[in-house]
C-alpha cells in the first residue's frame, strides 16, 4: 500500500518538474521576445558594467566575457552581412507554441540589400529530426516597394504564394553581386 | 529450557526492531517525497502565474528571475547578446550563412524546396595562406572539387553561389521524388528508382485507356546538376499498347519536363 503512494508521489514529481521546465522556458522566451533596449541603452549598460563590477560574481560570466560575447557575434554579423549583401536591420520573434516535437514561431524580419528594403512576416516550424533541424515557413508576407517595376511586384506576390523565402534571399543576394559587377565595370571605364 | 525461551525471546526482539526500522524508513520517505512534491507545485505554481501575466501583456521590469539583486546593465547586454544570437540562428533561412573561426570562416548552406527547409550542408574554410577546404559535410557526388578549382582561389562568393545551386538543385530532385512516393504510391507501381545525385529517375505508372491498364515506363534525366526539372524525359509503353495512347506519353512527356514531379499527378 505504501509502495504505491510512494510510486504516486515519484510520478508527480517527475511531470510536475517536466512541467517546470517547460514553463521556466516559456516564460525566459517571453521576456526575451517582449522586450526591447535601443543601441544607446547597450552602449550605456557596457560602460556601467564594467565600472560596476570589480569582484568576481557568483558564478557568473564577468563583464569582458559578455563584452567579448557581443563584440564576436557583431563581428559575425557584419562578416555575413558584407558577404551576403543582405543586412538585417531588426529581427523579432514570438514563439506561439513550443512542445518536445517542434516549436512554432513567429517572426518578423526587416533589412535591406542594397537600396531595396523589405519587410518579412513568417511563420516558422521546426523540428528536431535524429540528424538535423527541418523547418517548414507558413504564411509568408512579404513588403517591398517595387518602385514602379512589376516584374519585383510579381516577383514577390509568387514568392509569397509559394512560401519561397530561400529563393526570395538568393535572388536579392544576386541581385547585389550585379549591382556590384556593373559598379566595378562602369569604374573601369570611368 | 531457559536458553532457548531467550534465545526466542531476542529474536522476536531483533525482528521487531527491524521492522520498526522499516516502518520509520518508510514514513520518513513518504515525508520526504510529499516534501517534494509541494515543493514543485508551489514553484510551477509561482511559474505559471508569472507566465499568465505575461500572457497577459503586463511588462515585469525585473527581468532575471533567478538572480533578482542582478544590476540592469547586465540584463541588458544578455538580452543584446541573446537577441544577436537569435538574428544569427535565423540567418540560416538566406541559404548561405557563416560562422568566422579562429583561422578562417565556417559555411552553413541550407536548402531548402519552396517552403520547406531541407538539410544544410558545412564548409569549413581556411583563409591563410591561401584559402583552402578544411573540412565538409558535402555529400560525395556533388562535384565539390571540380567547383573549388574553378573558383574558391578567385571568387569565394562565386564558389559558394555555384555550390550552393549544386546542392540546393539536389535535395530539391530528391525531395521531389520522395514526394512523389510519398503522395502518389497508389498510382506509381513499384517504387521510384534513382541514384544518389538523384539526376536519374525511373518509374512505372498505369494508365487507363478504355478500361484497360497500360503500364507507362518513364526515365527522368537531368542533366543540369542545377537544375530541378529534367532535361530529358523518355515514356515508353509497351509495343501492344494502341497507338492513341502514344499521343498521352508525348503529352506526359512535355508535362514532366515542365512541372515539378510531385504536382504532376
Amino acid at each position: 500500500m505504501d509502495d504505491s503512494i510512494c510510486q504516486a508521489y515519484e510520478d508527480e514529481i517527475q511531470s510536475l518538474e517536466e512541467e517546470i521546465k517547460l514553463l521556466a522556458e516559456k516564460y525566459e522566451d517571453s521576456q526575451q521576445e517582449s522586450t526591447f533596449f535601443s543601441d544607446e541603452e547597450i552602449l550605456m549598460s557596457i560602460k556601467s558594467f564594467q565600472r560596476e563590477f570589480q569582484g568576481e560574481p557568483k558564478g557568473h560570466e564577468s563583464p569582458s566575457d559578455l563584452k567579448t560575447q557581443l563584440e564576436s557575434l557583431e563581428r559575425d554579423l557584419s562578416f555575413l552581412m558584407k558577404f551576403t549583401g543582405i543586412q538585417f536591420t531588426s529581427h523579432s520573434k514570438k514563439t506561439v507554441e513550443k512542445t518536445p516535437h517542434g516549436t512554432l514561431q513567429k517572426h518578423r524580419l526587416s533589412g535591406n540589400c542594397r537600396h531595396l528594403s523589405f519587410q518579412l512576416e513568417f511563420q516558422l516550424l521546426e523540428v528536431q529530426n535524429r540528424e538535423n533541424v527541418s523547418a517548414v515557413v507558413t504564411g509568408l508576407s512579404i513588403i517591398m516597394e517595387s518602385g514602379g517595376h512589376s516584374d519585383v511586384s510579381k516577383f514577390v506576390s509568387r514568392t509569397e504564394e509559394h512560401g519561397n523565402l530561400l529563393t526570395f534571399f538568393r535572388s536579392l543576394s544576386t541581385y547585389a553581386e550585379w549591382c556590384e559587377h556593373r559598379r566595378r565595370t562602369f569604374l573601369y571605364f570611368k | 529450557g531457559v536458553f532457548a525461551h531467550l534465545e526466542a525471546l531476542e529474536a522476536r526482539a531483533h525482528t521487531a526492531a527491524v521492522e520498526q526500522e522499516d516502518t520509520e524508513q518508510r514514513v520518513e520517505k513518504l515525508a520526504r517525497l510529499r516534501a517534494r512534491v509541494q515543493e514543485l507545485r508551489l514553484r510551477r505554481d509561482e511559474l505559471q502565474a508569472k507566465v499568465g501575466l505575461q500572457q497577459k501583456g503586463v511588462l515585469l521590469l525585473c527581468t532575471l528571475t533567478a538572480f533578482p539583486a542582478e544590476p540592469r546593465a547586465r540584463a541588458v547586454l544578455e538580452w543584446k547578446i541573446r537577441s544577436l544570437k537569435a538574428m544569427l540562428q535565423v540567418s540560416y533561412l538566406t541559404g548561405i550563412s557563416a560562422k568566422l573561426t579562429r583561422r578562417g570562416v565556417c559555411f552553413c548552406l541550407s536548402t531548402a524546396y519552396e517552403g520547406t527547409y531541407l538539410g544544410s550542408y558545412y564548409l569549413d574554410l581556411l583563409t591563410k595562406p591561401q584559402v583552402r577546404i578544411h573540412r565538409h559535410s558535402i555529400p560525395v557526388f556533388i562535384p565539390l572539387e571540380h567547383i573549388a578549382k574553378q573558383y574558391l582561389q578567385t571568387d569565394i562568393r562565386r564558389f559558394l553561389v555555384v555550390l550552393f545551386d549544386h546542392l540546393n538543385a539536389y535535395t530539391g530532385r530528391r525531395y521531389q521524388a520522395e514526394q512523389l512516393q510519398e503522395r502518389f504510391a497508389d498510382r506509381i507501381e513499384g517504387t521510384v528508382q534513382s541514384n544518389s545525385l538523384c539526376n536519374l529517375l525511373v518509374f512505372k505508372y498505369n494508365v487507363l485507356s478504355k478500361s484497360e491498364t497500360f503500364p507507362f515506363s518513364v526515365r527522368l534525366l537531368y542533366s543540369d546538376l542545377c537544375s530541378s526539372l529534367p532535361t530529358e524525359v523518355t515514356i515508353s509503353c509497351a509495343p501492344e499498347a494502341p497507338t492513341s495512347l502514344a499521343e498521352a506519353a508525348a503529352a506526359h512527356s512535355d508535362l514532366f519536363r515542365r512541372v515539378a514531379l510531385h504536382k504532376v499527378f
